[in-house]
């Protein structure tokens, strides 16, 4: 596992490959974060359809598209670039879910995910952002991996919390109060 | 402030696609008012990340395949101009627009500026229903308008369902839900909405399971239903 500082950097430099995509269009730091990102997409795409490697190469290179398309609507103080790129994956990924079986759908999934976009940065919500970011990456670490387990097959699976309780063979409440207990260490909940 | 948020579980589901499309359209209707779930929203796209660039992965050679292609039609693609450009609503001083409503976002496929654009059933004096969406996987998408301190049906749910109110406000024994507020009730619930006598009330309904809903539904439509029989 990459230690904090290494992680800040390369965030760092996948940011400056952005700005350098979307200024001057360069094509080598887009082939950065083409080597970087598609084998981390092909994997996305593959834990929720387990081989379908064609479907996985649509993906990756849809994303890889609106990387190129979209690189100057990129704000760093909004959202790190993997943020940033895992979000256009997991919509991709909705679109083409909802036209096959899993979720089939007539739902038009374009204005319920919105793109981060820089819409209402100031410079109050991006230190914020910065620091639930390092919050949730530490925190990540000292789950207990059942509670670890449970979210990444919700994340990377796509999959209902239902859906993991039958595969874990453990009652629906304890997949849900695993979930639940995570997000509140993670200080994702709601005050009320 | 709102006061009534889906569950961090939902807005997890939400954030990483889990959920059905039914459900991630009140979601989102919501987030449009409400900016702690919005601030909810982003974090867990941030722990989506995490797991995203955890997952072990390693470059193949159709990775090289697939390079070639997507380098070699860079070229070719526009930067795509801002969005927003030809998104810009199409509301114009021409509209027929009686209301002064804003439909949320996320309900655009369904409506373009007005609620009264849609095909309303009268249900009773006070209470009108249409359906936007009968979903491939059973779940109906429905908006109910009810006029001021009017009644909605006494009903009681035989599927989960999740409200979001888009105009006015009602009570009901849980208390009283205001625009943008956000409510899951289980089929165990029985309720009765009324409706505050300040302004009408339009909300979003999502119900799942198809027939269990139809029979919330007959139920809903009966007075109507018998009444036209009446007629014939």
């Amino acid at each position: 596992m990459k230690s904090a500082e290494v992680r800040q950097e390369e965030q760092l430099r996948f940011a400056e490959y952005m700005r350098a995509v979307a200024e001057q269009r360069d094509k080598r730091a887009f082939e950065k974060l083409f080597d970087h990102f598609v084998p981390l997409l092909r994997s996305f795409s593959l834990a929720a359809q387990p081989g379908a490697s064609l479907l996985a190469d649509e993906v990756a290179q849809e994303v890889m598209i609106k990387v190129w398309q979209k690189a100057h609507t990129y704000n760093k103080e909004m959202a790190n670039v993997t943020t940033w790129i895992f979000t256009l994956a997991r919509n991709s990924r909705i679109d083409y879910l909802r036209k096959n079986s899993r979720h089939e759908s007539d739902i038009d999934p374009t204005n319920l995910w919105g793109e981060i976009v820089d819409e209402n940065s100031d410079p109050f919500q991006a230190a914020q952002q910065k620091r639930s970011e390092e919050l949730i990456s530490k925190q990540l670490k000292g789950l207990p991996e059942d509670q670890q387990n449970a979210l990444r097959k919700v994340y990377l699976e796509g999959k209902t919390h239902k859906q993991v309780a039958e595969e874990l063979k453990l009652p629906l409440g304890t997949v849900k109060s695993r979930v639940r207990l995570a997000l509140r260490k993670l200080a994702i909940s709601i005050p009320r | 402030m709102l006061k009534h948020h889906p569950s961090s579980e939902l807005l997890a589901d939400y954030a990483s696609g889990s959920m059905p499309l039914s459900h991630s359209l009140c979601i989102a209707t919501h987030l449009e008012q409400c900016d702690i779930c919005r601030q909810q929203a982003h974090k867990l796209n941030q722990l989506g990340a995490q797991f995203f660039m955890q997952q072990s992965s390693t470059a193949t050679s159709a990775d090289n395949d697939l390079k070639a292609k997507v380098m070699g039609c860079l070229d070719e693609i526009v930067f795509s101009t801002d969005e927003s450009a030809s998104d810009t609503p199409k509301r114009t001083a021409a509209s027929n627009k009686v209301d002064s409503y804003k439909p949320p976002k996320a309900l655009k496929q369904f409506l373009d500026d007005s609620y009264d654009s849609l095909e309303w059933t009268t249900v009773s004096p006070s209470f009108k229903i249409t359906t936007l969406l009968k979903d491939k996987n059973g779940a109906q998408i429905a908006l109910s308008r009810v006029k001021p301190g009017g009644k909605m049906p006494h009903h009681r749910h035989t599927a989960d369902e999740l409200t979001v109110v888009l105009e006015g406000s009602f009570s009901d024994e849980g208390g009283i839900y205001k625009k943008g507020d956000f409510i899951c009730r289980d089929s165990k619930h029985k309720h009765k909405p009324v409706v505050t006598k300040d302004a009408e009330c339009i909300c979003l309904m999502v119900l799942d399971a198809p027939i269990e809903f139809t029979g919330w539904f007959t139920r809903v439509l009966n007075p109507l239903v018998r009444r036209n029989h009446a007629q014939s």
